[in-house]
């Protein structure tokens, strides 16, 4: 790939609608558009969070990326080579560079399948080991995520809910990728599990150097792992900074009410603190709102919002915002 | 737990088997009006299994053996099915996890939430109707009218779970049972059902048992709360008493292990070694005596009572004295 110190991700433009064509036999609905014009770059060694509620489009563009979905338009470089019209031999040849874990272990990994033919999957597949050299390689990723080597011939039942997403870290991990994305990667699992993975998350990176884009709704696990901050409302991003000015200062209104919402695990921090509880729904991504997809539920809004979309702007701090009054 | 008030909802030493495995031992809990008291606890710990007692709703597989459940002056573990049946939704009430899953999909809000009021009031539909109306502008829904005739899937996940209030809620019970009532949701829709919570506790009394495995919410809502681990009550206090001093070893380390401001990004969080032992290996001592950093020969074998450490915080542990050294390694 070409420059080795080059972003391991660069996302330009990018939007991905759903539906509206009608097929032959579809009556032509509505065109979701689940993601539109989305910038974003994404650095070796960073971990950037993407936030934002359930349907905000977090899983469409992280399947975007990774191109299990094609956008409508936009440019997708993962490292370097675009990924946008690329042919299938220089597709498969990028996707290496980038993986995937999702929310629900149990989900990812095939009951019938024991652990070790799961992670040594990608190599096998791609030619990388066989025999003798995939077994002990396999030993090594096992190890890596904190299981042993022994593990391999186990299924996947026999395996907590912690564990069972050890294995499908070892395997995310097992082409060496510059990128994993993490959808929702602890949600599913028990506070004191969580801790355990968060730490490997951490540790792999500090060792193998691999970015993570870090889709998450929990806002403190947000602040523990990442280096920057990305919300999404609606498809579009509303508020990108670093962690430190993100959570120092957030600008948007509706950054503002996330961190509201979220509480706090001390009684006397979550009873004193400012409320900023929102009216409303979240609306349909196949209507969005005119003007600022957020002013129908924005506290701040005044006639301009409904007119006049908010582009993101850098303010002083460095922090990007798209808001009229923020 | 200061100063109690006289409590509406008892459960005494509450014990379910599963199995023969005591998968709920020895439970108690008290709730006032007006109170709310928390139930938390890992996945399996026995959180649902105790709210199903509560509402005489235990599946086939599991079997209350020892305990009672009294609601003020009635017992509830002796019930018949029958008698169960009128003072549900009546006097106490639930709502579950998965709004979806526990709405009649094939039926309009409106009329689920008319029949629930029909079953325990002699009135008209159009009457209970009207109570639905008013039922559904209580809990925040605009435009009530026209959502009356709506079915659930023409709702939103928050709406789903306003309607099942709606629906607890109707014939004002005095008890709400509520397990896990927001974990389905996104975080804005979830701190609009908390203060709706909040509301009813404050306006009607309402005493509430909150099911949850998120410590924040507990923070935001709970008064009192119960830790469970492996079907025991590992503590019980007053929430501000806990989060300060917690007196268990396992809260204190379940209390660690969530990232706070303080934390320097990227560091290690506690962990707690090891899993949650299954019903079969659960043994004669206290249950969290494999993963447990203060264990000793006498928590293996002898399972710790719950002992007072003032001002009616309890913990089930033989080690409370060494607690400060815990929370040292902790910090
Ligand atoms: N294959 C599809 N066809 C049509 N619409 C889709 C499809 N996949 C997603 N959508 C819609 O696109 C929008 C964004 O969905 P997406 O799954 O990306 O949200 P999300 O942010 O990941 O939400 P969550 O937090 O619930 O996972 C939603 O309105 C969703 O209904
Ligand atoms: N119908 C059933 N048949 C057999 N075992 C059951 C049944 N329901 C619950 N159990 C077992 O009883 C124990 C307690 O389950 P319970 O559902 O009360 O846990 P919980 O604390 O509510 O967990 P979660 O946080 O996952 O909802 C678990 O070990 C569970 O596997
Ligand atoms: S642009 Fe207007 S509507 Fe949008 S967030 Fe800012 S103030 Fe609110
Ligand atoms: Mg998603
Ligand atoms: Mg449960």
């Amino acid at each position: 790939m070409s420059d080795p110190n080059g972003p391991v991700l660069e996302l330009k433009d990018v939007a991905v609608h759903f539906g509206g064509r009608g097929g032959l036999f579809a009556s032509p609905g509505p065109v979701v558009k689940a993601v539109n014009g989305v910038d974003l770059t994404i650095g070796r060694g960073e971990t950037v969070a993407l936030v934002g509620e359930s349907g905000c489009g977090k899983s469409t563009l992280s399947n975007t990326i990774v191109g299990l979905q094609a956008p409508v338009s936009g440019s997708i470089r993962v490292a370097g080579e675009e990924v946008v019209g690329a042919d299938r031999r220089k597709l498969n040849d990028i996707r290496r560079h980038v993986q995937m874990i999702f929310q629900d272990p149990a989900l990812s990994l095939d009951p019938r399948s024991t652990i070790g033919a799961t992670v040594g999957e990608p190599l096998k597949v791609r030619g990388v080991a066989k025999g003798e050299a995939l077994k002990q390689r396999v030993g090594e990723l096992l190890t890596q995520v904190g299981l042993r080597a022994e593990h391999a011939d186990r299924y996947p039942h026999q395996f907590s809910g912690g564990q069972r997403q050890r294995v499908v870290i070892a395997r995310a991990l097992a082409l060496e990728p510059g990128l994993v994305i993490c959808d929702e990667p602890v949600s599913a699992l028990d506070v004191s599990v969580r801790a355990q993975i968060l730490n490997l998350l951490v540790a792999l990176q500090k060792r193998t150097g691999v970015s993570y884009l870090f889709v998450s709704h929990d806002l403190s696990v947000v602040r523990h792992i990442c280096d920057r901050v990305v919300v999404m409302y609606l498809g579009r991003f509303v508020e990108m900074a670093d962690r430190a000015t993100f959570f120092a200062n957030p600008k948007h209104p509706y950054t503002r009410a996330l961190m509201s919402a979220v509480p706090q695990a001390d009684p006397v921090v979550q009873r004193g603190k400012e409320r900023y509880v929102l009216s409303g729904e979240l609306p349909s991504p196949a209507n969005i709102p005119s003007g600022c997809a957020f002013h129908t539920r924005c506290p701040l809004a005044t006639e301009i919002c409904s007119q006049v979309r908010p582009e993101l702007t850098p303010r002083p701090d460095g922090a990007l915002v798209a808001c009229h009054h923020a | 737990m200061s100063a109690d008030p006289i409590p509406l909802l008892s459960v005494e030493n509450l014990t379910i088997e599963i199995g023969g495995a005591s998968v709920v031992d020895d439970v108690s809990f008290h709730v006032a009006p007006g109170r709310v008291m928390a139930l938390v606890g890992e996945s399996g710990c026995g959180k649902s299994l105790t709210s199903y007692a509560i509402l005489g709703l235990l599946p086939d597989a599991a079997k209350r053996t020892g305990g009672r459940i009294r609601l003020h002056d009635l017992d509830l573990s002796a019930l018949s099915e029958r008698e169960f049946r009128k003072a549900r939704g009546k006097d106490i009430s639930i709502i579950f996890q998965e709004p979806s899953a526990s709405l009649d999909p094939l039926t309009t809000v409106g009329s689920q939430i008319a029949d629930a009021y029909r079953t325990h009031n002699k009135v008209s539909r159009a009457e209970a109707y009207d109570k639905a109306r008013q039922m559904l502008a209580d809990v925040g829904i605009p435009d009530p009218d026209r959502r009356l005739h709506q079915y659930p899937f023409e709702l939103s996940g928050g709406m789903c779970q306003r309607i099942m209030i709606s629906i607890a809620l109707i014939c004002s019970p005095r008890v709400l049972v509520a397990d896990e009532p927001t974990t389905a949701l996104d975080v804005t829709i979830q701190a609009q059902i908390l203060d709706l919570m909040k509301k009813l506790v404050s306006e009607r009394g309402t005493a509430i048992v909150l099911i949850t495995h998120d410590m924040g919410v507990v923070a935001d809502i709970a008064d009192d709360v119960a830790v469970m681990y492996a079907g025991r009550v590992a503590e019980i206090a007053g929430v501000h008493s806990l989060f300060a001093k917690p007196c268990h070893p396992y809260t204190a380390l379940l209390l660690a292990s969530v990232p706070t401001l303080d934390d320097a990004p990227k560091s290690d969080l506690a962990t707690i070694e090891g899993r949650v032992p299954t019903p079969d290996e659960f043994g004669e001592g206290c249950r969290f005596a494999s993963r447990c950093p203060l264990v000793t020969d006498k928590c293996r074998i002898e399972q710790p009572p719950l002992f007072d450490c003032g001002d009616g915080h309890r913990s089930a542990c033989w080690h409370i004295d060494r607690m400060p050294e815990l929370m040292e390694a902790a910090a």
